[in-house]
């Protein structure tokens, strides 16, 4: 026991207590910055390249209404900003429901793409395409629904006095595999066209969305974006378990249905836009603690990373392949790498849970 | 005058009471010790006085306001704890993690003070812990983790501070080096302090009040001296033991036969 309580030396401590806070504060400032630059550039980037080249110039002066020249605002608002501003909404969504998540759940396996979230998307999504010729909005309408009762689902069969992190997973995980037997099943019933058709949305891919859901997902991103921000706080306090949440004056199981609730409806939303775009929502938190520092755990950065990798994913499949593939073949063969990375060192740490 | 008592408290989990009908009035500005053995229900009531447990029967009340009555926010800001086994997330460093303890004191748009500055250096300060604050926490020792935790709850800043079976998982010399920084906290800021100790030896030695439990109840309570008998550490734990004192402190010493 070094210090007595003099004055003295409790100045220095607060005085080197505060500079290690603003450090913190001044990095993940200009972290989120950088990433809101970074972000805003590649969704102008997207915009411009193509078989018809436009200047950044052009595609800012389209996108804003600043200038009327029907060709050029032919090619930016009717064909790239719906796929630009898709893998953009997308992006954020999963970025930040995935660290929610993950931190909710003590977890960095526990992404929305591993707890049955997007299966049961996927699962509802292959069921009106095989059995019901469903098409567009209507496939993306069962996706939405399917994500939201696949959450339900997991939250009902997790519950007992409370819903522990653990077996939230490992139930998430066996609903995940479940659904994932029944999306096969689901598809040696079906005709080869509409296979095809399935097999492509559940690859997933940001040029598939729809006018109406992008603008839903949209509207959901500008109101829980900061609900998300808001409950941070909360969020901190679970982190350190759930008698220290309580003790510290949280109320766990409104906080915990809060950002789960925001979660689900942000995941829910991203896969009925664009389909199960997978190791998005398992990444961007873990990349965005890289750049902040251990445990941070920012939302905000979160969201910016996932929609730095999308669009960046998006530019790849389409523009830097010699065919263009869907979203979802770039994401996943980035993502399963660092999946693989994270299963070998967790486990040696013995903190993967 | 206590500040927190327990009337009637009946606590338990499912469908099994673990303690029952007890009462119990934790004595303001002293250090109580409950012991008994595994299983007699000391961390359950723990647990019901820091409001983690809801009374099935019976209320927990702080100073005259029944606790389930209250906002949780509220009592954080009066009444401490620190869980037996609490988590931390991968790569937290000391300051963060102390930092946290500030939450009670924290609204959904009051932002960090000077004020939460000091009550983190008072807290790093006390518990010794001030040169570790860029430190992950995953990296210290066991002794260093315990003290950064206990540093975490003294940042909450709260009158009342219970703990859960602080000693567990540390070596003898870190144990004591616990306590006595438990001693000092309360010496020095009069903080009332409720702790679950393992150690009978440990526990008269640094607590001004004993709570001893078999099965759910209330077997004795009083100072270590006058509570601490061989016939009633065979009664709780069961032990043939002889009881001497202490050779440095001349607080009772069990010493089994």
């Amino acid at each position: 026991m070094a210090a007595t309580a003099s004055t003295a030396p409790q100045a220095a401590t607060a005085g080197a207590f505060r500079t290690t806070r603003r450090r913190r504060a001044a990095r993940l400032l200009a972290v989120t910055c950088s990433l809101a630059v970074a972000v805003s550039a590649l969704f102008v980037l997207t915009m411009m390249v193509g078989s018809f080249q436009l200047s950044a110039e052009e595609v800012i002066a389209s996108v804003l209404y600043l200038r009327d020249d029907p060709s050029v605002d032919f090619v930016v608002r009717g064909l790239r900003l719906p796929t630009a501003a898709s893998a953009l909404a997308v992006g954020l969504a999963l970025g930040a429901a995935g660290t929610i998540f993950q931190q909710l759940l003590r977890n960095p396996l526990a992404s929305p793409d591993f707890v049955g979230i997007n299966t049961g998307a996927g699962l509802a999504a292959v069921t009106g395409i095989v059995l019901l010729q469903a098409g567009g909005l209507a496939v993306s309408a069962l996706a939405l629904g399917g994500a939201v009762v696949a959450a339900l689902l997991m939250y009902v069969l997790a519950w007992r006095d409370g819903v522990a992190g653990y077996r939230f997973i490992l139930i998430g995980i066996g609903v995940a595999l479940f659904f994932d037997g029944l999306i096969g099943y689901m598809l040696t019933k079906a005709q080869l066209s509409d296979a095809r058709q399935a097999m492509h949305w559940l690859t997933g891919s940001v040029g598939q969305a729809e006018a109406g859901e992008l603008r839903l997902l949209l509207g959901a991103l500008i109101l829980l974006l900061p609900t998300a921000v808001l409950l941070q706080r909360q969020l901190r306090a679970l982190e350190l378990g759930d008698d220290t949440a309580r003790a510290l004056g949280t109320r766990t199981e409104l906080s915990r249905g809060g950002l789960l609730a925001t979660a689900v409806v942000l995941t829910a939303l991203a896969v009925a836009v664009a389909g199960p775009i997978i190791f998005v929502a398992l990444i961007a938190g873990p990349i965005a603690n890289r750049l902040l520092g251990p445990a941070t755990g920012g939302i905000i950065p979160a969201a910016l990373v996932g929609a730095t990798l999308l669009l960046t994913a998006d530019l790849v499949a389409v523009h830097l392949l010699p065919t263009p593939l869907p979203t979802g073949v770039v994401t996943g063969a980035v993502g399963a790498p660092y999946l693989l990375w994270l299963l070998a060192t967790t486990n040696r740490q013995g903190a993967g849970g | 005058m206590t500040r927190l008592r327990a009337e009637g408290l009946t606590l338990g989990y499912d469908d099994e009471a673990i303690v029952t009908n007890l009462d119990v009035d934790v004595l303001d500005g002293k250090i109580t010790a409950i012991v008994g053995a595994n299983a007699c229900g000391k961390s359950t009531l723990l647990r019901g006085l820091a409001r983690l447990l809801k009374p099935r029967h019976g209320v927990v009340s702080l100073d005259g306001k029944a606790l389930t009555e209250m906002s949780t926010h509220e009592v954080a800001k009066t009444l401490g704890l620190l869980p037996q086994t609490p988590l931390a997330p991968d790569g937290i460093t000391v300051a963060d993690l102390v930092a946290r303890g500030r939450y009670p004191h924290q609204g959904w748009f009051r932002r960090w003070t000077e004020r939460d500055d000091d009550a983190v250096a008072r807290a790093l300060d006390a518990t010794g812990t001030a040169d570790l604050v860029n430190r992950p926490l995953r990296q210290l020792s066991g002794g260093q983790r315990q003290r950064v935790w206990v540093a975490m709850a003294i940042a909450q800043d709260t009158d009342l501070l219970l703990l859960d079976e602080p000693t567990t998982y540390l070596d003898i010399n870190h144990q004591v080096e616990l306590l006595r920084l438990l001693r000092k906290l309360n010496t020095e800021s009069g903080k009332t302090i409720v702790a679950v100790l393992h150690d009978l030896n440990l526990a008269c030695r640094f607590s001004d009040h004993v709570i001893a439990m078999a099965e759910g109840a209330i077997v004795a309570e009083g100072a270590p001296t006058d509570v601490i008998t061989a016939e009633l550490v065979e009664k709780v734990f069961g032990l043939a033991c002889v009881v001497v004192p202490d050779p440095v402190a001349g607080t009772p010493m069990v010493v089994p036969t």
